[in-house]
């Protein structure tokens, strides 16, 4: 085991595999002369090459759309997107390209491309720079979407994302980036997609939480537990395929969920998870599953606005007491 | 043509009616205009008029029978018309169902007393209870034996609960709420919902409250034998354990009832609003000493300060007649009283009633101070003839000798005021810029705004404020 920050642990997944296969690339921008925008491909041009490591233009329609011809071209590109807000620009090569070309197809194309960079809001960035971008891939079939919370999750996910056929959209942080924790040094590390992590364990509520939001199900399972209460805490760090085995083995323990989401809540990976219970786990379920999202609203900028929008400790340990009928 | 006759919207907050009284029998001519019955509304019992010509050919609801607006409940056509698609219709909807019963039915005690339009006598209540009974349990086998043209949306349902929930309402029919685990191990406890109390939001019933129900059982054994048939009717079978109840219960008695329904009738239909004075009593007090020094001596009734106030009120509703008003908007009237009776509000141990002392402004304070305090006694003793606390034109109530400062009274309907008297009390008072002990009394006059308008409750507080200044006044 290595203590590495979330960034280097990526910035190792990508290496690691770009060293090992001939056919994998990194393309965006500023990955390569200016070591990355938020410094994750650190190095990693001085170690792999201008062929390996490229900077694209500005223009995230033109470099996806490239990316997706590579990968229909038998290439394993890995593209980033500065943010994934950035993404919405080449909406038409995410959405409706990557997804559809091996349904299109006939299965006569595989489509082995990783669409990888920070998600969600990161303090003061406005409304246009804080968008959630889970939900949206997850709504569309033919679309992995992966989204880890912890180092170690985030370096064997990636190398999984960038080993597998088909597109995935691989969800990180910028908030999360200088986030130092243990990761696995072991060769060939890889955790597979659509598996949870039970990260804690407890009988009384169950705590659904992905990326940011895991952090804050886990400030608050130790605030249960110094009121007397177990939560048990699953991050399903894939969104799609969603471990919902796990969640509801767990629920039926439990009998009551909150999931964490930091995304606005309509349509969210909350409501997909909170649906999936009921319908699993109707009978199990001694209260209404709560959620705690960020509001329906855009993200604001002033710091005390932000502090609302965003969900908390506080809030989550608000909801467990009141699915426990704890209040 | 056959007509059909709903029960009619006769007021705004109506929502059902009674059928008081058949006026037309079945098989009699009616013309429009005509009175086919009584119907007895939240408010009032109004005339159900016929609004075409024909002939009553079919009466679907008994006397005495409550339905809701738009219910059928009568059909007027020519003579010998076939009406079997109308009354058909009617079928579903429940009331009709009396109909198909094979008594003679409702119509006979009709016939027996015709002109009575009373739905008081006993015999409508038992009818009544004939009557709602199969309105209420019948649309259910309906709905049940015919399932196949049902969307399908309901099949399903059925498939997914192929149990029977347990207990799905209460004893009243309301559904019970529980959490779906709490009914799933209810069910596996053969636990009757209905006996648990839930302690989640607005009662839900959650595992917790099933489970502390089972261990319960399972420590009292011998009642737990019982619940199984029929438990869900009537007391729960088994015995509460020793606990604290959380409440005593009392049944509302008459008078608690009459105070209840006036008041929130006042308050709902008068528009209140509030002027507050405070009085110089100095003199008063005074006054009333040498009053009393005199009456000691004289072996007379010794005067309260309220006598002073009663007569102080009576002298100056003579100037203010829309205080000494009722408003009557039934009679599109206004009626300024001549005569001036004043209600005073006195506390007994069931609630609170109001004698009146009659003519007010033509007796001396002796004579108010007298009758005043056998009113008081014989309201204690529940004593009062109806004519003695009935028919006041204006009221007021002290709550000075519980050291209350001032606040604001209720009107006693029809009264269109009423004075809510404060204690005296010693205070620092301004006069010619120096600040002097004063002593001071806080009344606050609740005025009917529909009668009396703030200048008009100002100017008679004013009026009263006067008299009890310069008490002299009130000896002449």
């Amino acid at each position: 085991m290595a203590t590495l920050q979330f960034r280097e642990a990526i910035r190792a997944a990508m290496t690691e595999e770009i060293e090992r296969d001939d056919d994998i690339f990194l393309i965006g921008e500023e990955v390569a002369e200016y070591d990355g925008a938020y410094k994750v491909t650190e190095g990693m041009l001085d170690q792999l090459g201008h062929d390996r490591v490229i900077d694209s233009p500005i223009s995230e329609l033109g470099f996806a759309g490239l990316g997706i011809g590579a990968a229909m071209n038998g290439l394993r590109p890995i593209v980033e997107f500065m943010t994934f807000n950035f993404s919405f620009v080449a909406f038409d090569q995410v959405i409706n390209n990557a997804p559809n070309i091996r349904y299109m197809s006939g299965g006569q194309f595989d489509l082995p491309i990783v669409f990888r960079g920070p998600n969600g809001a990161a303090g003061q960035l406005g409304a246009t720079h804080s968008n959630s971008t889970e939900a949206l891939y997850s709504n569309f079939p033919g679309l992995k979407v992966v989204a880890p919370s912890i180092p170690d999750d985030g370096k064997g996910l990636l190398k999984t994302a960038i080993r597998d056929d088909d597109p995935v959209v691989f969800l990180e942080s910028e908030l999360m980036y200088g986030m130092q924790r243990e990761v696995s040094e072991e060769e060939d590390y890889t955790i597979p997609l659509g598996e949870a992590r039970v990260a804690r364990e407890g009988d009384d509520v169950t705590i659904v939480a992905h990326s940011k939001s895991y952090h804050i199900a886990m400030n608050a399972a130790e605030e249960l537990e110094e009121q007397g209460y177990e939560a048990e805490v699953i991050d399903p760090r894939t969104i799609k395929p969603l471990d919902i085995e796990t969640i509801v083995e767990s629920v039926i323990k439990t009998n009551r969920c909150v999931v964490v989401d930091e995304s606005n809540p309509f349509a969210s990976v909350a409501s997909e998870v909170t649906q999936q219970i009921q319908d699993r786990a109707f009978d199990y379920l001694d209260a209404p599953i709560l959620r705690v999202t960020a509001p329906d609203t855009p993200a604001p900028y002033a710091p005390n606005l932000m502090d609302e929008y965003m969900p908390g400790v506080d809030e989550t340990v608000d909801k467990c007491l009141r699915v426990m009928y704890a209040e | 043509m056959a007509v059909p006759i709903e029960m009619p919207k006769l007021s705004d907050t109506m929502e059902e009616g009674v059928l008081s009284a058949w006026l037309v029998d079945e098989g009699e001519e009616v013309s429009s205009g005509d009175v086919l019955a009584q119907v007895e509304t939240d408010k009032a019992t109004m005339d159900l008029e016929a609004f075409d010509e024909g002939v009553l050919l079919k009466q679907l609801i008994a006397e005495g029978d409550a339905v809701p607006i738009g219910e059928l409940i009568a059909v007027i056509g020519e003579e010998g018309e076939d009406i079997s698609d109308l009354v058909g219709e009617a079928g579903g909807d429940g009331a009709a169902t009396t109909e198909p019963e094979p008594e003679p039915d409702a119509e006979e005690p009709e016939s027996e007393e015709p002109t009575e339009s009373e739905p008081e006598p006993a015999e409508p209540e038992s009818e009544e209870s004939e009557a709602e009974e199969p309105t209420e349990t019948a649309p259910e086998p309906e709905v049940d034996t015919e399932p196949e043209p049902a969307p399908s949306g309901d099949g399903q349902l059925r498939e997914r609960t192929p149990e029977p929930v347990p207990a799905g309402t209460d004893a009243e029919g309301r559904r019970i709420k529980a959490s779906p685990l709490a009914r799933r191990i209810a069910q596996e406890h053969d636990v009757e919902l209905a006996q648990v109390e839930g302690s989640g939001p607005e009662g839900r019933i959650v595992r917790r409250d099933v489970e502390a129900w089972v261990e319960e059982q399972e420590a009292a054994p011998e009642p737990a034998a019982e619940p199984a048939p029929e438990p869900a009717v009537g007391e729960p079978t088994y015995v509460m354990p020793d606990e604290e109840a959380a409440y005593e219960s009392e049944d509302i008695s008459q008078m608690r009832e009459t105070i209840a329904r006036r008041l929130a009738e006042s308050k709902y239909s008068a528009p209140h609003y509030y002027l507050t004075v405070d009085i110089d009593v100095e003199e008063a007090v005074e006054l009333r000493a040498d009053l009393n020094e005199l009456a000691e001596e004289q072996g007379r009734a010794k005067i309260s300060f309220n006598d002073l106030i009663t007569k102080a009120c009576a002298l100056s509703l003579h100037d203010h007649p829309y205080v000494n008003a009722a408003y009557r908007p039934d009679e599109g009237e206004i009626h300024k009283h001549n005569r001036v009776h004043i209600g005073i509000a006195v506390a007994i141990d069931e609630g609170l009633i109001t004698p009146v002392v009659r003519d007010a402004d033509r007796k001396g304070l002796s004579e108010i101070a007298r009758e005043t305090r056998e009113l008081a006694e014989r309201a204690r003793n529940r004593d009062l003839e109806p004519e003695e606390f009935e028919g006041s034109t204006f009221t007021t109530s002290n709550l000075g000798m519980f050291g209350i400062e001032e606040f604001t009274a209720i009107i006693n309907p029809p009264n269109s005021a009423i004075l809510a008297i404060g204690e005296i009390r010693d205070t620092p008072v301004v006069e010619d810029g120096e600040v002097v002990p004063g002593t001071r009394m806080k009344v606050t006059l609740s005025c009917d705004h529909r009668v009396v308008d703030g200048a008009k409750g100002a100017a008679f507080l004013d009026t009263v404020t006067s008299y009890l200044e310069e008490p002299m006044n009130l000896l002449l």
